[in-house]
């Protein structure tokens, strides 16, 4: 297998045009060998995929009428074609503002930049499918001075210009490697961490720093001209000294010193701008070619947000004792994207169409619990905050119910184009969205993690206790918060059942799960709704709907 | 003092060894589950931490380092205690009955003036970074894997944000519970309409989606889930535990004041299981009145916290507890206009007792003014290194993360060896 | 007599004029002071400070005696009519007895007054008995000839902040850290009324403490009336954002007549002082937060003051001299200082304590 995965790495860099690039990557995993198809899952089947797929790109899970017209398609391409629907919806953009919103700023509070703007312009990069680099180099190079480019500077501005925080979170997020401990000394337990790796990212932002406009109030990044980056090691007492470089690339040494430093001279009332910028070569720098980390991460990440863990996890730790599973797959994924310009789009498209992505998360067999590390089974992703908070809203109807009145409000305004605004995608979208965002914070500050984002499943007592008794909950369950409760109560079984697993679970029940929702129902006579509810209840709080499988 | 090296190439050796095995185990299992390795070798001894958290600094001249009769010492006296040669505040008259069940550190230097650094700096060990609080480390290494209880709770009557409940990358599991004073904590009681036999049917329905959902899937996650479940039940289970269940005797020892029922849910919380219980007590933020104030507050502390620390020693539970009285930091020798003293992270104190603390120790001294430390100058890097050997971890280990290589502790600094049994 | 009970007929009112007050002298001490008072005879001004001893200046040559006896700071003193005795309490609860005339006073007697701070004292008319109150919660009497106590009250639930003798000798009023006031009667030895002060103290929130309590306690010379110095509307104790307040209450019905607070409400602190003028007005001495003080002069029948003098240093301590035309204020930059409440006059000019010789501390 070692032999094979080397040929696909050597023949992929050359003829990845003719062949399309999921089928080498389910060739780098392993598919076609023998060992491999042995342990391999079977493919996942229509319903779950569909599922899953809405997930991951449009960050809920499908209507029970969507879930239901995929299935009833009888054409070979459908899957294909969903995928391409998908990426093109107004909900995927939201999809990937969330996560990168997430991914970039950790949750973080909002300090000089409305979260509203910065994710709004995350949605706009996303719905124009911007380049990954592009998006990278607007948000290390703008200011803040400018309004049209001033939300791109939150990555920096809402990290108060710290340099420590700065340069901790540039290695973690864009290079994939955690320099923290380097700060101080080279890392005491991983090779090839350097004091200089920090140091070196330090030293193009150590000169920036938060200006407040002591009129407008306003803050934008100032720089120096001046201020070099020495280091010491608290070990070693050994010192040196950098310029600006990105891990071991080469220093990108300052300019002669000109004879005026500064286009604005530094004054407690003006933000000073020199005439080189250390800062502005950051940009270039990181997304340049020769910055094989730069590409490595974000395909890393891409991959993990479709799979479910890195190719090299955690995330931000990429060293010598921690490679990559399979290097090749991840040097192919790293460098496609780069010759196809950083296409995000593109990239989730090839992994949503690999059969990889499209395996069960069941094992088959007696498989080993452990070769889900090696993408022979698709791994249990659980919801992020976001997703279970739509899925939720969508499998209670909620979302369903709340468009409806916000069209029949719209057109009862009378404003002149509302009735064909209201079949507007986008129009749908973002109204929904507006009405509804409050619920959605509710469980990011529950379920969401501020600080440092890991792949790990964790679940505490406050989440179950608000699951299990929490009042948003409840009212989407009783008949008159969702539709779902008052629908099914309106049905018998079969169709109650049928009804109720589409709704929840995207996918027609099996013959047992009839029986035994069935005999559930006969269990409790008396009280049919109250019923109802506790099932609807006991499926949303369920593992097949707190995890993406 | 002595230079602690931290990194010697001994200690390089060994933690890169611990960090291969992990690495290796990561890349072999599923790799995002906790191993809980640490756990497992502790789980029979039962070992917790109680912490009680002066909120807005204490002043070590009212407290554990008084100085009467000098230029900084203000009006209060010192008072012998159970300790021969050992003097502390007389605002703490009952404390100092007990002191020899207590330690004295007189000699924290943290260099920070600032409330939350210097709070996140006693809580982590570390004075940047994402690292978990002490109360999360103990709740991942020390909890009984049995326990329906989470395992850091924190008792308090106002918010401290806590990011992540200070749980940082050891997960939502471990971050505290905050509980606002003794009010159950929020969503305890099932919905209207929903009685106990209800409740259970709809638990039961959900556990048999999970039965079938489980088949031929990886059980890591699934089971972590479940286990949240567990916990919320158990919590409902003892909803009682948070309401007024306290004795008329308990009230009379205690008090019936905030603090005396918070002292008094922390020992049956630590007596169910916590792993730590974090009780804070507000008001020592004295920039102005501080002596009218040092009297109020530490008259209304003193005693509510010996008769806790008397019922834990009588139920034998002392020697497995580790009591840590602290703060953010100490406050200013130099009395302001105001009466008041303000932030001083420069020359202050904590007192600790119990699970593997010396008892009648003081460790350091600050100089005759108190202006500065004199001898033994610590961090709260050492204190954090000596709460978790005191409690039986070895904080220069690495943390149970596969992939990870996190020192538990600060790898820069060590525990107060001779405060340690 | 008394300084509080001045005769109003000592008055020269052609000389009065509190809108032109200004300094006289200056006693200057190293560190902060917390208390002052003069003596009836006008001899001698006394200071408390944030150690435990006593600054003794004769306000005549400015000559300084510190006298060593307190292990705490010394909260209250108060001096017999004819000067020749004080008396001092500090938070360790010790009231000492000292004769001024002698050169390096020792305490002549030392009375262990309370258990934790007392925190006030005072003689009693005839001179024979001093009134304490402290952190115990007990109001106590003592007879100064034998040093024993005479009546032990306890009633107040919190601190007891002050206490003091109404003129005509037969009762006595205190007040606690809650605002809480109590009437003791001396001939019965019974507590007399409860009078509801709570507009004095504060529960600050955030913090979960009380504040409150008198910082000064003075009645009329009539009888009439008293006067509570301290705090009202807790904001943020803990910084000092507080106002200073002084109510008068009415000694016959016990009901409050009048708070007086600041005019323009920027000053945020607490009030030390309290004095009845005899031509009928109060003066309040304010500690503000920043570290500033003022003086206030209200008419009990106005609403605003008539006149408000800035000090240079928060004032901790008020006094009115037996001429009713100056008073003497402790401030916390370790000065006591003495403003006339008159035009200047060429012969004004404030006077240094250089002249003070140094006493060994």
């Amino acid at each position: 297998m070692l032999i094979s995965l080397t040929m696909i790495a050597c023949s992929a860099a050359s003829s990845v045009a003719d062949t399309p690039l999921h089928k080498w990557v389910d060739m780098a995993v392993g598919m076609g060998s023998v060992g491999f198809e042995n342990v391999a899952a079977d493919d996942a089947g229509d319903a779950a995929f569909a599922r899953r797929l809405y997930l991951d790109l449009t960050g809920m899970i499908p209507s029970a009428e969507q879930a239901r017209r995929f299935l009833a398609d009888r054409s070979t391409d459908k899957r294909a074609r969903l995928i391409d629907q998908l990426l093109t919806s107004p909900q995927y953009a939201r999809r990937m503002q969330y996560e990168f919103d997430t991914m970039l700023m950790e949750r973080r509070p909002d300090k000089h930049i409305k979260s509203d703007e910065w994710r709004n312009y995350l949605r706009q990069s996303f719905a124009q499918n911007k380049p990954w680099d592009q998006l990278v180099s607007e948000m290390l190079t703008a200011d803040g001075t400018d309004e049209k480019t001033r939300p791109a500077a939150r990555f920096l501005l809402d990290r108060e210009m710290k340099t420590d925080t700065m340069t901790r979170d540039l290695g973690r997020i864009f290079l994939g490697r955690d320099l923290q401990c380097a700060q101080c000394h080279d890392h005491p337990n991983i090779e090839g961490y350097l004091q200089r790796h920090y140091h070196g990212l330090a030293a193009f932002l150590n000169r920036s720093y938060l200006f407040t406009d002591p009129k407008s109030k306003q803050t934008s990044i100032g720089e120096k001209a001046e201020g070099a980056v020495k280091f010491t090691s608290v070990f070693t007492s050994e010192s040196d000294e950098t310029a600006p470089r990105l891990l071991d690339l080469p220093p990108i040494e300052d300019p002669p010193a000109a004879e005026e430093p500064y286009t604005v001279k530094p004054d407690k009332k003006v933000r000073s701008v020199p005439v080189y910028s250390r800062r502005l070569q950051l940009a270039a720098a990181m997304t340049d070619p020769a910055n094989v980390a730069f590409r490595r991460n974000i395909a890393n990440r891409l991959w993990a947000l479709m799979m479910g863990r890195g190719i090299v996890e955690p995330l931000d730790m990429w060293h010598a004792e921690n490679p990559p599973l399979r290097p090749a797959l991840l040097d192919l994924l790293a460098d496609t994207l780069a010759d196809h310009d950083y296409d995000i789009r593109y990239l989730l498209r090839e992994l949503a169409l690999t059969k990889t992505y499209q395996q069960s998360s069941q094992y088959n067999g007696d498989a080993e619990d452990s070769d889900a590390a090696h993408f022979a089974v698709s791994m249990l992703k659980p919801l992020s905050p976001e997703q279970l908070a739509w899925s939720m809203m969508q499998a209670t109807s909620l979302t369903e119910t709340t468009l409806k009145d916000l069209k029949a409000k719209h057109l009862a305004a009378g404003t002149e184009d509302a009735e064909k605004q209201i079949d507007d995608p986008l129009w749908q979208e973002e109204t929904l969205h507006n009405a509804l965002k409050a619920h959605v914070d509710t469980f990011a500050g529950l379920f969401g993690v501020v600080g440092i984002q890991t792949s790990r499943f964790d679940a505490s007592a406050d989440q179950a206790l608000f699951v299990r008794n929490g009042a948003a909950l409840q009212s989407w369950i009783a008949s008159g918060g969702g539709q779902l409760t008052s629908r099914l109560n309106m049905l018998q079984p079969p169709d109650l059942i049928d009804e109720f697993y589409f709704s929840v679970f995207s996918r027609p029940p099996a013959i047992g799960e009839i029986h035994f929702v069935t005999q559930f129902l006969e269990q409790q006579p008396d009280d049919r709704e109250s019923a109802i509810r506790k099932l609807v209840w006991a499926a949303l709080s369920s593992a097949e709907f707190r995890f993406n499988h | 003092m002595r230079r602690n090296q931290g990194c010697n190439p001994l200690e390089h050796e060994m933690a890169r060894r611990r960090f291969l095995t992990s690495t290796v185990a990561g890349a072999a299992g599923i790799g995002l589950v906790d191993t809980h390795a640490q756990a497992d070798q502790l789980k029979h001894q039962q070992k917790r931490i109680l912490q009680v958290f002066l909120q807005g600094g204490v002043s070590q001249l009212e407290s554990w380092d008084p100085k009467p009769g000098t230029v900084h010492g203000g009006p209060f006296q010192a008072i012998p205690t159970s300790v021969p040669g050992i003097h502390i505040s007389e605002l703490l008259p009952n404390i100092a009955q007990r002191m020899h069940l207590l330690s004295i550190v007189r000699s924290i230097n943290i260099k920070i003036n600032d409330h939350e650094q210097g709070r996140q700096f006693m809580e982590k060990g570390r004075r940047v970074g994402q690292f978990p609080y002490v109360g999360a480390v103990a709740s991942k290494y020390l909890a009984t894997p049995n326990s329906n209880l989470p395992g850091y709770v924190h008792v308090s009557s106002r918010g401290l944000s806590d990011v992540a409940g200070g749980a940082a990358f050891l997960g939502a599991k471990h971050g505290q519970l905050k509980l606002e004073g003794i009010k159950p904590p929020g969503n305890l009681s099932a919905p209207a309409g929903i009685d106990a036999v209800a409740d259970a049917s709809r638990d039961k329905l959900r556990l048999q989606f999970n039965q079938r959902f489980a088949d031929r899937r990886s059980k890591a996650m699934t089971e972590a889930y479940d286990a949240s479940y567990d916990q919320a039940a158990g919590l409902m289970e003892r909803r009682a535990m948070f309401e007024g269940t306290a004795s008329k005797k308990d009230l009379e020892r205690y008090g019936t004041h905030d603090f005396g029922r918070y002292c008094l849910l922390a020992r049956t919380l630590l007596e169910n299981g916590a792993a730590c219980v974090k009780v804070t007590h507000h008001g020592y933020d004295s920039h102005a009145e501080n002596f009218n104030f040092h009297l109020e507050q530490l008259g209304e502390f003193d005693r509510p916290f010996c008769m806790l620390l008397d019922d834990l020693e009588t139920r034998g539970m002392l020697e497995s507890t580790l009591v840590v009285i602290y703060s953010e930091f100490g406050r200013t020798p130099k009395v302001n206009v105001r009466y008041g003293r303000d932030h001083w992270g420069t020359a202050w104190s904590i007192a600790l007792g119990g699970c593997g603390i010396q008892p009648g120790a003081v460790i350091g001294s600050t100089n005759e003014t108190g202006t500065e430390v004199a001898d033994r100058e610590v961090d709260a890097s050492h204190l954090f290194h000596t709460y978790l050997q005191a409690v039986g971890l070895d904080s220069t280990a690495e943390h149970d993360l596969p992939g990870r290589s996190i020192p538990i502790g600060d790898p820069a600094t060590e525990s107060i060896q001779e405060l340690l049994v | 007599m008394n300084a509080d009970i001045a005769d109003k007929n000592t008055i020269d009112r052609n000389l009065l004029d509190v809108t032109q007050s200004h300094q006289v002298a200056e006693f200057k001490h190293e560190i902060a002071l917390t208390t002052l008072r003069v003596d009836p005879t006008d001899r001698f001004v006394a200071a408390g400070a944030e150690d435990p001893d006593v600054q003794l200046w004769e306000l005549a040559s400015s000559e300084r005696r510190t006298l060593k006896g307190h292990k705490s700071w010394v909260r209250s003193i108060d001096f017999s009519a004819d000067g020749n005795r004080m008396f001092t309490a500090c938070w360790g609860g010790i009231v000492n007895v000292w004769d001024t005339s002698q050169s390096e006073p020792k305490p002549l007697r030392t009375i262990h007054a309370h258990k934790g701070a007392a925190r006030f004292v005072r003689v009693s008319p005839d001179g024979q008995q001093l009134a304490t109150c402290g952190n115990d919660l007990r109001v106590k009497v003592w007879n100064i000839g034998d040093g024993k106590i005479v009546h032990e009250f306890s009633g107040h639930e919190r601190h007891v902040y002050g206490v003091s003798f109404h003129p005509d000798g037969t009762h006595l009023v205190s007040q606690d850290l809650m605002g809480g006031i109590n009437v003791w009667d001396l001939q019965s030895g019974k507590h007399k009324q409860s009078i509801d002060g709570s507009v004095m103290t504060g529960y600050d929130k955030k913090f979960a403490a009380d504040m409150g309590g008198s910082r000064d306690l003075q009645f009329k010379a009539d009888g009439s009336q008293w006067a509570s110095a301290g705090i009202t509307k807790v904001t943020n104790s803990f910084a000092g954002v507080q106002d200073p307040i002084v109510v008068l209450f009415d000694w016959t019905t016990g009901k409050e007549i009048k708070q007086i607070k600041s005019d323009d409400n920027n000053v945020k602190g607490i009030a030390w002082g309290v004095r009845f003028h005899p031509d009928n007005f109060v003066i309040t001495a304010v500690a503000d937060r920043s570290g500033k003080g003022e003086l206030w002069f209200y008419r009990p029948e106005e609403e605003k003051a008539f006149h408000t003098m800035k000090l240079p240093s928060a004032a901790r301590g008020l006094d009115l001299l037996s001429d009713n035309l100056r008073v003497a204020v402790a401030h916390a930059d370790g000065h006591a200082r003495i403003y006339r409440m008159t035009a200047k006059r060429p012969a004004d000019t404030t006077t240094p304590a250089k002249a003070a010789p140094e006493t060994a501390k």
